[in-house]
């Protein structure tokens, strides 16, 4: 039987392996690029301290953020990088602090995408081991596979982002299905103004308001959305496609039987989606592979809120429903950090005290 | 004051049109407060009714006395519970509504976004602004919790909220946010900066309430004593002590 001190010491060399290199990153950090990455989503989560002239920081509310800033910095862009870390992060939940310590690996530049995301959950396989956990339940998430389908299944632009941007929100998602599925009878009304006029209309209400014609939404953008909402309630999705990506969307089943069903829906659909899921299909075979005796199950419409997520999401959850270890491929968190354009990235987190908790029960 | 045997402490709004509709509503229970020092004193009491200690403080610190126990009654508007803390309302008890002081916090954009009439259009706007403009959208407010919580039932999350203390209203022509979370009761004031309330940007309607506080210290002395002074003030049924 091993004690608590000892699977720690097992972790400890876990991130200290000879591939890897252990980040150091500090307690206290700028709070500016979490709101700014993350948004007051996020933010909310975080433990705020001021300085006499209103500068925000916070305890650090997790590693990835600052191991990436830090690559960036360093100038590492298209060296490949394997960093890990182990420590104590600190958040607030309903207004209350709590600290955690959290495990984890960022694989930055890899030039091997579907390896790295390997690496990634051999990583939090082995993890997972150490506490004598050997059946999680794993939750998979295609994210790049929606995108993918939303393309394929041939929806309007416009639509497109719309709908994407509403992935991984469950509620918002169903909100716009809802509407999709029952788009607003317009009256017949007159004929939609020239966008000239729109603009000019947009920017004598703007002059009158006050408000700069620069500095917030232009006219320009409002006009175009306007119109582009006219045009869109005029030619709503058609029903069946509005069914197909609401069955999409419900696939959630054991890995192989939901690949199954979504290789049904888009041959129903007729349309080719092999392509995208055999990337998906190999990874949820590897996970399978390296975890026998784990359910991994697909979830079509998992996915993190934060738009930097990319490729497949997984998450593997203990006997109490409490996630042990997350992540994925999030290809643009770097751009967002200010790097020219996405670039490889996957990582997970391993949340350590529920590690120990299952372990002990 | 609560490790007294007995006693109350009822914290009353200490300035402004707030104190004196909660000093009239008392007294027309024929409860009179009194504020020995005038304006400049924080403390009086009620005639007749010597187990109560009144206490004046700003209304956003009543509300955050009632939730943290520091006082055990008061009045205060329902928006500063929900906006004191993520979980406010969980540690009060709302008494009942005392027909003042009614306002709406509500999600208002300039007049000229004609593109934008409810939720999931700010959704939309909000999900590429960044890419449009280089910063996130930005939300003026003395309201941080209200927004975040709202914003989020409509899974907006790409927005940064800018607080603002005092003409939320002016945010936006000012250029220092794009839209305002605030407080409205007629929506003159919205309307004369060319704001406009979305149709679904209702988030709560608040009233001055008069609010128990959970997580004060209730011994069954102090209990007695608050159904006693309740059933004076009228409009409450007896029991409430026992949820608390």
């Amino acid at each position: 039987m091993k004690t608590a001190s000892e699977r720690y010491a097992a972790l400890v060399r876990l991130v200290e392996s000879r591939t890897v290199t252990r980040a150091n990153v500090p307690l206290l950090l700028p709070a500016g690029p979490y709101f700014d990455l993350a948004g007051e989503e996020f933010g909310r989560n975080l433990l705020l301290t001021t300085t006499n002239n209103g500068v925000e920081y916070c305890l650090r509310p997790d590693f990835t953020l600052p191991i990436a800033q830090q690559y960036l910095e360093d100038g590492l862009i298209g060296a490949p990088s394997a960093f890990t870390y182990l420590g104590p992060i600190f958040r607030q939940e309903s207004s209350t602090p709590v600290e955690f310590e959290q495990a984890g690996l960022e694989l930055l530049g890899q030039p091997d995408a579907d390896n790295a995301l390997d690496q990634v959950l051999t990583f939090a396989r082995w993890a997972l081991a150490i506490y004598d956990i050997t059946a999680p339940n794993v939750r998979l998430g295609g994210v790049g596979l929606f995108e993918a389908f939303l393309e394929a299944a041939d929806i309007p632009t416009a639509w497109r982002s719309r709908i994407r941007h509403r992935f991984g929100h469950p509620e918002a998602m169903a909100r716009l299905m809802d509407r999709l599925a029952n788009p607003e009878q317009k009256a017949e009304g007159p004929a939609p103004d020239s966008r000239d006029t729109v603009i000019e209309i947009v920017t004598d209400a703007m002059l009158s308001g006050g408000l700069s014609l620069i500095g917030s939404r232009t006219p320009e953008e409002i006009a175009d959305r306007y119109l582009e909402k006219q045009a869109l309630d005029a030619a709503p999705i058609a029903p069946e496609t509005v069914m197909l990506l609401q069955n999409y969307l419900d696939v959630a089943d054991s890995a192989t039987m939901a690949f199954e069903r979504i290789a049904d829906l888009a041959k129903e659909a007729g349309f080719d989606f092999d392509e995208p899921l055999y990337q998906v299909r190999n990874h949820a075979a590897a996970l399978q592979a390296l975890s026998p005796n784990a359910d991994v199950v697909f979830d079509a419409s998992f996915s993190p809120r934060l738009d930097y997520y990319t490729g497949i999401v997984f998450e593997m959850t203990g006997s109490d429903g409490e996630v042990l270890a997350s992540g994925g491929e999030y290809d643009r968190m770097l751009e967002r950090l200010g790097a020219d354009e996405p670039i490889k990235a996957s990582g997970c987190a391993l949340w350590v005290d529920r590690l120990e908790r299952e372990a002990s029960q | 004051m609560n490790t007294l045997p007995g006693g109350l402490t009822l914290a009353v709004p200490s300035k402004g049109r707030l104190e004196e509709l909660t000093r009239k509503a008392f007294s027309s229970s024929r409860l009179t407060i009194a504020r020995p020092g005038g304006a400049r004193s924080y403390i009086g009491s009620i005639k007749n009714q010597p187990q109560v200690t009144v206490r004046f403080y700003p209304a956003a610190e009543i509300a955050r006395e009632l939730i943290l126990g520091g006082v055990d009654i008061g009045v205060t508007g329902s928006d500063l519970i929900h906006e004191a803390s993520e979980n406010g309302e969980e540690n009060v008890l709302f008494v009942r509504g005392l027909g003042f002081g009614e306002a709406n916090v509500v999600v208002a954009v300039p007049d000229s976004w004609i593109d934008v009439q409810q939720m999931t259009d700010l959704a939309d706007v909000a999900s590429d602004f960044r890419s449009r403009h280089g910063r996130w959208l930005r939300v003026a407010t003395k309201y941080v919790n209200l927004t975040r919580r709202h914003f989020a039932k409509y899974g907006i999350a790409e927005y940064r909220i800018v607080e603002s203390a005092g003409s939320t209203e002016s945010a936006p022509a000012a250029g220092s946010a794009d839209l305002i979370v605030d407080i409205t009761s007629t929506g003159s004031t919205l309307a004369a900066n060319q704001l406009r309330v979305l149709e679904d940007g209702l988030i709560m309607q608040s009233e001055a309430n008069l609010i128990v506080s959970r997580t004060a210290d209730w011994t069954p002395l102090r209990k007695a004593q608050l159904e006693a002074l309740l059933s004076i003030m009228g409009g409450v049924p007896p029991g409430i002590s026992t949820l608390l």
